[in-house]
């Protein structure tokens, strides 16, 4: 393992070369990749390319060796304990439509209840609700207090509605606060419920150990993981996995098709219709085989510096509502410019060259209940320096200027 | 306050905002003083109170809400609007555009090409950024308008 350089890390992202002056601070967004992500896909393009798991030849035994190699990577990253726990599927919010989807019927019936939290991204919102509202369950939202996060007294009260499903998110995508995930899970699951997990900025911020977290389902997008977008990981322990029905029925996902019926293939495979990614596959297991490569703990250090920087300059800076705390955060700082639209605001950043997220973050039911039209979101990544912390600041206060003046 | 009245108002600072602000925007040296300039003008027109905003009128598509309220003079066919936005921005780019289409018969309106216009004013680099804060929505909104 090599120790965590800043410089040398950033030089591995050609995108700050072809973009020196931009200051990229929209990474809870998606994130960029680094070369040996976009070398491992070409070259697998350009001298690998075959389909998988079909065909009788050996340029598709290679390719299909490539993508299952990809999964036993992903599988060892996250200490899945099989190789058929990685299901592949094109991002976080397919695998929970596949997960509400899936659990219908075999899990959840008429009159039984859901529980999701009210810090939720809309994709673990909107797919329960879809098919809570078409199989009569009911979708129970755990409040927050007074400090933006989850009400701990009011989810155990909840827990005791005895939900089949608890379903919540391992970091907030909005304000970057880290949820107590093991405790919570351990009270899902002494109340009889299986626990799935939105690990979309989980995944990227610590090592996940799922056996240890011992959640019964882990999703992520491999783009917010330095990964390609069009690819993501469901993790399910096995029992889980065999519980849900496929949302996608076609090619692959069989072992025998007549007219009256189809007989469905082993797990993975029965949850992953159709031709996969498999480029997509091949990139992710290159960015998690890269970044296992650096010491995740000192880039962790690194990135947790460059927020408290960023907190300290924020308090010399008038005039802002924070809503982020700086405790157990991930590296996410959600404001506002007091009496001021956020889009405002990161249409002023913007002209200077910063990325930020202006609004509400696929959040909306957030935002309603602080009665905000959104916020500014600025979220960093171990490849942002001190002078991004400083520019982004100084950008900040001419904005400020700009919209008080 | 009703629609009549608002209408009433809006037309002196659109003529304001035409005559005096756009060459003053096509003349700014720098972003900043752009930027001034655009919520400087927004703030000149005159808001449609909370009481009005009515869901229906609501302008999907942005991350900002905008509203839109709509009259039609058929005897003289032409087309009137009044927009609020909670966003500044957005609310100085629309009031460009209703100093544009304001007071358009119905087959000018149809025909209007926001883009173009945009462009003959040098305000093109703004468009950049009509996606995102609403201002296509806004227009499509304004052309549904046409019969």
């Amino acid at each position: 393992m090599q120790p965590f350089d800043p410089v040398n890390f950033r030089g591995q992202f050609e995108f700050f070369q072809h973009n020196p002056d931009w200051v990229y601070l929209d990474n809870a967004a998606t994130m960029h990749k680094p070369n040996a992500v976009v070398n491992a896909m070409s070259a697998f393009y350009q001298r690998s390319n075959s389909n998988v798991h079909r065909g009788a030849h050996t340029l598709s035994q290679k390719a299909t060796r490539a993508f299952e190699q990809a999964r036993d990577d992903i599988a060892a990253f996250i200490n899945a304990s099989e190789r058929q726990q990685i299901v592949f599927c094109s991002g976080a919010t397919a695998a929970l439509n596949q997960i509400a989807f899936g659990l219908m019927h075999t899990v959840l019936k008429a009159g039984d209840h859901v529980l999701i939290t009210a810090l939720e991204h809309h994709a673990n919102i909107v797919p329960w609700q879809l098919h809570c509202a078409r199989y009569g369950v009911t979708l129970d939202v755990v409040p927050l207090d007074a400090n933006h996060k989850v009400d701990q007294q009011a989810f155990s009260q909840l827990l005791q509605h005895k939900p089949k499903v608890v379903s919540f998110s391992h970091i907030s995508n909005v304000l970057g606060h880290i949820q107590p995930v093991a405790q919570m899970i351990s009270q899902a699951k002494a109340a009889g419920a299986l626990a799935v997990i939105d690990g979309a900025q989980g995944i990227v911020h610590d090592s996940i150990d799922v056996q240890a977290l011992d959640a019964d389902f882990y999703v992520w997008s491999g783009h917010k993981l330095y990964g390609p977008t069009g690819i993501g990981v469901l993790y399910g322990k096995t029992a889980a996995l065999e519980l849900l029905t496929p949302i996608f029925g076609g090619g692959e996902m069989i072992s025998e098709v007549q007219f009256s019926h189809s007989l469905f293939n082993i797990l993975p495979f029965r949850l992953e219709a159709g031709t996969p990614d498999i480029a997509g596959a091949i990139g992710l297991a290159a960015a998690i085989n890269w970044l296992q490569d650096i010491n995740r703990k000192e880039m962790k250090n690194y990135k947790a510096m460059l927020l408290n920087q960023f907190f300290e300059g924020l308090n010399k800076i008038g005039g802002l509502d924070i809503l982020s705390s700086p405790v157990h955060n991930a590296g996410i700082v959600a404001l506002n410019v007091q009496g001021e639209h956020p889009a405002d605001v990161a249409e002023l950043l913007n002209q200077q060259a910063v990325a930020v997220r202006g609004g509400q973050h696929c959040a909306m039911p957030f935002f309603n209940q602080l009665g905000l039209a959104g916020a500014v979101r600025f979220s960093f990544a171990p490849y942002n320096n001190e002078a991004d912390v400083a520019t982004s600041l100084q950008a900040l206060t001419q904005a400020v200027e700009i919209l008080t003046a | 306050m009703t629609l009549d009245q608002l209408l009433t108002d809006t037309k002196p600072a659109l003529s304001q905002i035409y005559n005096q602000d756009l060459p003053e925007l096509s003349e700014a040296k720098d972003w900043q003083s752009k930027y001034r300039i655009l919520m400087h003008l927004g703030r000149k027109l005159p808001p449609i109170p909370e009481k009005m905003k009515q869901p229906s009128l609501l302008v999907k598509g942005c991350e900002s809400r905008a509203w839109l309220m709509h009259y039609y003079n058929q005897h003289q066919d032409q087309h009137f609007f009044v927009l609020d936005s909670e966003a500044r921005i957005v609310k100085g780019l629309m009031a460009i555009m209703l100093c544009l289409v304001n007071g358009m018969s119905n087959s000018e309106l149809k025909k209007f090409d926001l883009a173009h216009a945009f462009d003959k004013l040098n305000l093109k680099p703004y468009l950049s950024q009509s996606r995102g804060s609403g201002l296509n929505a806004m227009m499509v909104r304004i052309k549904e308008c046409c019969h």
